[in-house]
């Protein structure tokens, strides 16, 4: 059975999609995610999309649907490296991932995890992050 | 339907199948493969690829599966229209023209694919007519003109790379596993079937083997069979042959009285039909010997001259039948001597002589010898006679082959004689080679080494023992010059007595001691010493006094000898027939009786030794049978015992065995006489018999001068002197 590997460093959690996940691929990283979160108590999730070509509504969902269940499980996510070509559909397509936080690469996604971390120590759990902004965030 | 008419308008790109949930990832990667190739720039490849995603999903997740079309239409302004159809045999949309107005929220996100992708393409139609399923067809416009070529290209790129989805290349795989575990069965079954063939042609080829083995060892035995019956049935044919060719000669001799013209004719006939059966058997017999391996090579020191003589004198009868052909034997005297067999030697020649006189009409048969290099001799006999052909020259050298000739018709042979000498002069140490010309005569040379087995006697006289053979009776020869010993020796060769040599006068006082010999030759001056005291003192000593002292010299003093005591005086040269009379009259003193007692079942050999010794002085009593003879031997005390083997109640062996055993008889000497080959191991067992005398000589004047010889070297002396035999 074919798996999206999960890697840990530090605090957080590290994933790097370099396949076309199909369906039920997408939903197994979901869970495998999550449960990493629970039995590792990773403060942020880190997902690479850089080899994504085609990121369509259902993988779309996917993104929001683990970046809400992180967040329930008190672990930031920060999706990276999505190709403008894969930006602009999504944004066509009228998906706007809502609620999930994204970098350019995935050393400002990292930078934004660590800060987050601080920020949670020094502002408290959910508070974003104030140059949230300025990170091509494509949630409005 | 109309959509299905338009799928047949169109350039087909690609076709797949919607199956499996990986489907909809290639259908997905192809759409944008194709966009590429199509000319599409990447955000255009994106929003393709999302949108075909999408709808793909769509039927896969609500219907269950389906079908894509890739194809590409011609539109306005030389643009063509990229166009992905996607029919699935689902239940339909419900609510579709909601969802198309926007107006329809799915739970799942549903609606927002097809939303989005009308929003991604340039043309977008979905046709649903529940229950029948439904078509949907996306369209882009290309950003270029796309060439029939380049679609074909296209085409035949997509053929290359098959698409193949993970799933089915398992599958694929698993086909070609299943194809080869199935070959594989194959093949083992086929290696089954080769194995077990295998295996019964193993068992066959043991089978074989086996039988081959057999054979073999019967084969073995055969050979061993017909070797041995070959040996004793020459041995049995021999016995009656030598009866008919001494009895034959007895009547030719006129003993019993005088024959007619006729009757004489007829035993000539019969002697000589004798004489070549005796031929061939001898012939059969010697080849027996040879492939058993028992001959045995005795040898002994000859001179070549005295072997020409002895030849010369043997062959002299086959030359009477033909006065045109001579035989000439060139003179060998200045060769040294050989030492070899000397028996085996006189064969080959004699062999090789008959041959060249057989096919040798009239000229001459030359025999010469002469060394050759590497201690070898060779003896040649050069005829000029009928010769050979080349492709024959070796053949003759084949047991029972002779070459056709119109003189082989008329002489007649074994076809034996040149096989059997070749193998006796390979025995020997050399070979037979033949040098022919067809119709001007053939030359045979047999090589044979000068010193067989090396040199065991190589000097020209040999040291003669100081050990004393207890059969023959010691002379004493006081003598320097080795030649002369060497012909004293030659003189009581086989009579007897044995030379004891001394050379000096402390020699010959020392052997005279030692030896006690029964008499002395003298030669009155040795080197530098004279022997006159040495006689006197032999006559005055009483030990010594009783032995008889010959003079031997070259100075005529027979006065001076005699008053010095000497029994004998003679001038050198030695007269042979002299010397071996003084000694036997002296060994006659030693208390032997004539009588000599004849042990054989064969009435005839009894009556043919009877008559062999009519004529000496031994008188002869006989035995028929082994018990018989020791009774008699023990009663009669004769002088000496001639004994044959092969008896029916006790054979001669025991019988010798018995008589040596009791030291009432164990001084008789006894003389073997036997037709049989003997072994190695029995001739051991004889070694108490003073001679053995072989049964195979033909003539009555041969077997009597055998067995004088054989009695002389027992001790008891008729003579030898033909005169005194001669009435």
């Amino acid at each position: 059975m074919e798996r999206i590997p999960i890697l840990r460093m530090g605090p957080f959690l590290l994933v790097t999609i370099q396949v076309d996940m199909h369906d039920r691929l997408a939903l197994t990283l979901q869970d495998d995610l999550t449960a990493k979160i629970a039995s590792t108590g990773a403060k942020g999730v880190l997902i690479d999309i850089s080899s994504l070509e085609v990121v369509d509504s259902f993988i779309g969902r996917m993104l929001a649907n683990i970046s809400a269940m992180a967040s329930v499980l008190d672990a930031k996510t920060v999706v990276v490296g999505m190709q403008p070509a894969v930006a602009i559909t999504l944004v066509e397509l009228g998906l706007s991932l809502p609620g999930v936080r994204t970098a350019l690469n995935v050393e400002r996604g990292m930078d934004q995890l660590h800060r987050a971390l601080g920020g949670t120590e020094k502002r408290g759990v959910n508070e974003p992050a104030r140059q949230d902004a300025e990170r091509g965030d494509i949630a409005q | 339907m109309a959509a299905r008419k338009k799928i047949k308008n169109q350039d087909l790109l690609l076709q797949q199948e919607l199956r499996f949930e990986q489907d909809v990832v290639s259908t997905r990667q192809r759409a944008r493969q194709l966009a590429s190739l199509l000319g599409f720039d990447a955000q255009d490849q994106t929003r393709i690829a999302t949108a075909v995603s999408e709808i793909a999903r769509n039927a896969y997740k609500y219907a269950g599966g389906g079908k894509v079309w890739f194809s590409l239409q011609s539109a306005a302004e030389g643009r063509s229209l990229f166009t992905v159809q996607i029919r699935d045999e689902g239940p339909g949309i419900a609510q579709l023209d909601r969802i198309l107005r926007s107006e329809y929220v799915s739970p799942t996100g549903m609606g927002l694919g097809i939303l989005g992708a009308q929003r991604l393409m340039d043309d977008f139609r979905i046709e649903s007519a529940e229950p029948r399923g439904t078509l949907v067809t996306l369209a882009k416009l290309t950003p270029r003109t796309v060439a029939a070529e380049e679609i074909a290209r296209i085409t035949a790129a997509l053929a290359q790379q098959a698409p193949q989805t993970a799933l089915e290349e398992v599958q694929q795989q698993n086909r070609e596993l299943l194809g080869a575990l199935e070959e594989l069965r194959n093949r083992e079954a086929e290696l089954r079937v080769l194995n077990s063939e295998l295996e019964d042609t193993n068992r066959g080829v043991v089978a074989l083997y086996a039988e081959l083995d057999e054979k073999a060892l019967s084969l073995a035995r055969a050979n061993d069979v017909k070797t041995r019956f070959l040996s004793n049935m020459t041995h049995e044919f021999r016995t009656p042959l030598n009866s008919i060719l001494s009895l034959t000669r007895l009547l030719l001799d006129r003993l019993d009285g005088p024959l007619t013209a006729e009757q004489e004719k007829q035993i000539g006939y019969v002697r000589r039909s004798a004489e070549n059966l005796s031929e061939l058997v001898n012939d059969l017999l010697d080849l027996a010997k040879v492939e058993a391996g028992k001959i045995v090579v005795r040898p002994g020191e000859f001179r070549v001259a005295d072997l020409f003589g002895a030849l010369r004198g043997m062959l002299k009868p086959l030359l009477a039948a033909n006065h045109s052909v001579a035989l000439v034997f060139e003179p060998a005297d200045h060769l040294p001597p050989l030492y070899t067999d000397e028996g085996k030697v006189a064969q080959i020649l004699r062999n090789l002589i008959s041959n060249a006189l057989k096919y040798t009409e009239k000229g001459e048969v030359r025999v010469a010898a002469a060394a050759a290099p590497n201690g070898t001799l060779v003896f040649s006999v050069a005829d000029t006679g009928i010769g050979i052909a080349p492709e024959d020259q070796e053949r003759i050298f084949e047991e029972y082959t002779q070459v056709d000739s119109p003189l082989q018709r008329r002489t007649r042979g074994t076809g034996l004689g040149l096989p059997l000498s070749r193998k006796l002069a390979t025995l020997l140490g050399g070979g037979i080679v033949v040098n022919s010309q067809p119709g001007i005569g053939s030359t045979f040379r047999a090589t044979v080494m000068r010193e067989y087995g090396g040199p065991q006697e190589a000097a020209y006289v040999p040291d003669l023992p100081s050990r004393l053979d207890p059969t023959r009776l010691p002379v004493l020869v006081v003598e320097d010059n080795r030649e002369t010993l060497f012909v004293y020796e030659k003189y009581i060769k086989g009579s007897g007595y044995q030379v004891i040599p001394a050379r000096t006068m402390a020699e010959a006082r020392r052997l005279l001691r030692e030896m006690r010999p029964i008499a002395v030759v003298l030669d009155v001056l040795l080197q530098d010493e004279s022997t006159w005291d040495l006689l006197k003192d032999i006559k005055t000593d009483e030990a010594t006094r009783h032995i008889p002292v010959f003079v031997a010299t070259i100075v005529e003093n027979e006065a001076k000898a005699t008053a010095f005591g000497a029994d004998a005086f003679c001038e050198k040269p030695v007269d042979r027939d002299w010397l071996l009379d003084r000694l036997h009259r002296i060994a006659k003193q030693h208390d032997r009786k004539q009588e000599v007692l004849v042990v054989d079942d064969d009435e005839v050999t009894r009556y043919l030794l009877r008559s062999a010794l009519a004529r000496t002085p031994f008188t002869v009593v006989d035995a028929p049978t082994g018990n018989e003879g020791l009774r008699r031997a023990l009663a009669d005390r004769p002088g000496a015992i001639i004994l044959d083997l092969a008896m029916p109640d006790v054979d001669g062996f025991v019988v010798l065995e018995r008589l040596k055993a009791d030291p009432q008889t164990r001084t008789i000497p006894v003389i073997i006489h036997t037709g049989r080959a003997l072994s190695a191991n029995e001739r051991a067992r004889l070694d108490e018999a003073v001679a053995i005398v072989p049964k195979e000589s033909d003539s009555p004047e041969l077997t009597r001068s055998h067995l004088l010889d054989a009695l002389a070297r027992a001790g008891i002396t008729g003579t030898t002197h033909q005169q005194e035999l001669t009435p």
